[in-house]
């Protein structure tokens, strides 16, 4: 198949190596004999979304967050087409709250977001910082990852991960965290998730396949660095879990 | 009668917290307790300098230090490094007379970018250095911006500020704030035209969020910004480096000091810069400081060399978590010529806390070793499959770097094979690891 990324704001919304999600999902796809484009989108300039397969964006700074929301306002309309159409994105840290109803800074200045969900998003004077360790009801191994966010959302039904052993959920320590709808994919999950979860890159590929039409083949490329390092990082965080027990 | 009680309480707990070897927070915390405003009340000496910023706190301090010092200061500091506001009670305290007059000309103060406000509540610095601001231990600071806000409230309206002005970020301390001094380097032999690195964060501008441009960069973004839409630039400077040549390891200071280094980093010549400008501040001589800075060896100890085997080994200290460390340490080790194998070691990520936190990997711009004499590269340590996915999305020839989990083996592969340089990249929280291996025979 040929199949087209577009990636928004690779440079505004860059925290985190947020752009490794982009890179390992291309070499997947691309090892699955694919032909993959990556569009990028800088603030200002066009983009079809209608021939799209994937749209991500990454974390940014609360302010660069900001200047991101300014410009995606004019795509707002587009995405929840493409997502009702099935389309699969992936939008990590800061950007997921630009799917929500609104975002509401650390002085209490409210802005609209474009509306995908139902959740809003308050942004606080702390961070939450600490490793995660979770579990989603996509498939049974745990989630890894780092959260590192200034900002409580309130409003998810419909949560990535469905509760957190270790770290901090939407709303706080625990509890669920990040979004999922059909084909929509958010999570505050700092950084390469994808890369730090190779399921979590499987199931975003079978969503790619499904809106297609097709299925992931049987024979697909194992990437032995990301399964070793998901493995050591898996055990460590579990071994922290009982330990704190 | 509060303010008596904590100086000696103070002095007392410093003295017993020597004799059984413990850190110097504690008796300052106990004194904040007596008099919790006691900064307030001692009299300081005349010049307080307080230094922060992502890299170069400490190389910078300790510069300052060594150059007053040789210019007959007597100069206060926080050599063991605790920067809080209790280290900085108890350093105040420990020298201040039962009546709480600082015996001192200078007190230099080391200060962690999170706890500046905090320290600087009861006082504030006469000059206030800082050396940049960028992505540094994401785990402990989120982002550089949260780091900026975090700063802002501990500058004082009376402080001078000592900016570096090729930083686009830290530069902005300077907007509505009247004392300002500037360094920066202009054009040359190093500059490159764009930015280089993994990610940008200089592509749009802090204040306005239009894009950037550069006329000449340094390395990563620190160069010469301007934006296209608010005016927000690079500003003209005090103290300028006129010109860097690290292949020869000489630098010139506005045009007529000229100074050899010792490190041939970039990044030492902006600590150099930001040491120099500090103490002509304070009114020392700039041909004191050539004298002070061409006789000086970093204490710190982030360049250590060792042999193993028949290898001359370098270990070149980088922080995990702080990609601009890991990108300036690889630019030094792709500017040798010999050539070379590269060890790279992530086994804890922190020596502070414990995380399996490593999206900072993808920060960095390990491309910069796909150059021939980098021979091999070995990953080590028990982040090792994350570095490899990591260069598995470089164009570094897979036949280059392998994998080798355990420490121990690593050194033992390349004791047994070889004889060329040896650069080792990793943190303070790695380094001993391999150090204290009895193969590896530490130069002086
Ligand atoms: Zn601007």
């Amino acid at each position: 198949m040929e199949l087209k990324i577009i990636h928004f704001y690779p440079d505004l919304m860059s925290l985190y190596g947020s752009y490794a999600n982009v890179s390992v999902l291309r070499r997947y796809l691309e090892g699955l004999g694919n032909a993959v484009s990556v569009e990028t989108v800088a603030p200002g300039q066009e983009a079809d979304l209608s021939q799209a397969d994937f749209l991500f964006m990454g974390a940014g700074t609360e302010r660069a967050q900001k200047a991101a929301l300014a410009d995606f306002a004019r795509f707002g309309g587009a995405v929840k087409a493409a997502a009702e159409g099935g389309v699969t994105m992936l939008f990590a840290g800061t950007a997921m709250e630009l799917l929500g109803r609104s975002i509401t800074d650390a002085g209490g200045k409210v802005f609209d977001g474009i509306g995908l969900a139902d959740f809003t998003s308050v942004q606080g004077r702390k961070r939450f910082v600490e490793d995660v360790y979770g579990k989603t009801d996509l498939y049974p191994e745990a989630v890894v990852g780092f959260m590192n966010k200034c900002t409580i959302i309130k409003g998810v039904d419909t949560p990535l991960l469905t509760s957190v052993a270790m770290g901090y959920g939407n709303e706080g320590p625990g509890g669920a965290e990040g979004f999922h709808r059909n084909s929509v994919f958010a999570s505050q999950l700092t950084g390469p998730i994808l890369v730090k979860n190779p399921r979590l890159l499987e199931t975003v590929a079978a969503a790619i396949y499904r809106h297609r039409g097709e299925t992931l083949p049987e024979e697909r490329p194992v990437d032995r660095w990301a399964e070793d390092g998901y493995a050591i990082t898996a055990e460590q965080l579990s071994l922290r879990c009982q330990s704190k027990k | 009668m509060r303010k008596f009680l904590a100086i000696v309480v103070c002095k007392l707990g410093r003295f017993v917290g020597k004799l059984i070897g413990k850190g110097s927070s504690m008796p300052g915390k106990f004194a904040l307790k007596i008099c919790p405003d006691i900064l307030a009340r001692v009299q300081l000496p005349p010049h307080i300098i307080a230094v922060t910023g992502s890299n170069g706190k400490t190389s910078t301090v300790e510069m300052i230090a060594a150059i007053l010092r040789a210019d007959g200061k007597n100069v206060v500091y926080n050599e063991e490094g605790s920067n809080q506001i209790e280290g900085v009670t108890t350093l105040v305290l420990t020298h201040a007379t039962l009546s709480g007059r600082v015996r001192a000309d200078v007190l230099l103060i080391e200060s962690d970018e999170r706890y500046a406000a905090h320290s600087f509540k009861f006082f504030h610095p006469t000059e206030f250095v800082v050396t940049n601001l960028y992505r540094d231990q994401l785990t402990r600071n989120g982002h550089p911006e949260w780091v900026y806000d975090a700063i802002l409230p501990a500058i004082h309206s009376e402080t001078e500020l000592i900016l570096n002005a090729d930083d686009p970020l830290s530069s902005c301390f300077a907007n509505g704030h009247g004392k300002v001094r500037w360094f920066g380097l202009d054009k040359c032999a190093v500059s490159t035209g764009a930015p280089t690195g993994v990610y940008h964060d200089g592509a749009y501008c802090p204040l306005c969020h239009a894009p950037m441009e550069y006329d000449y960069v340094h390395y990563n973004h620190i160069g010469a910004y301007r934006c296209t839409k608010c005016g927000h630039a690079k500003p003209a400077t005090d103290y300028t480096a006129t010109a860097a040549d690290l292949e020869n390891g000489t630098l010139t200071i506005d045009g007529t000091v000229t100074i050899q280094l010792a490190f041939r980093s970039i990044y030492n010549v902006y600590n150099i810069l930001a040491a120099y400008a500090a103490c002509r501040e304070c009114g020392t001589a700039p041909e004191r400081i050539a004298g002070v800075i061409n006789n000086y060896i970093l204490k710190n100890g982030r360049m250590q060399k060792f042999t193993l085997g028949a290898h001359h080994g370098t270990l070149l200290t980088s922080k995990h978590e702080n990609s601009i460390a890991y990108d300036t340490n690889l630019r030094y080790v792709a500017s040798t010529k010999a050539d070379c194998t590269v060890l790279i070691i992530v086994d804890a990520v922190s020596r502070k806390y414990f995380t399996s936190e490593t999206s900072w990997l993808w920060d960095i711009d390990f491309d910069q070793l796909n150059c021939g004499h980098v021979k091999r590269i070995l990953l080590s340590g028990r982040y090792c499959n994350d570095l490899a996915e990591r260069f598995s999305f470089t164009s570094i020839s897979p036949e280059v770097w392998s994998v080798q989990p355990d420490i121990a083996a690593a050194a033992a592969a390349l004791r047994e094979e070889g004889g060329e340089d040896l650069y080792v990249i990793t943190c303070f929280s790695d380094r001993d690891k391999l150090l204290t291996l009895p193969d590896v025979k530490k130069e002086a």
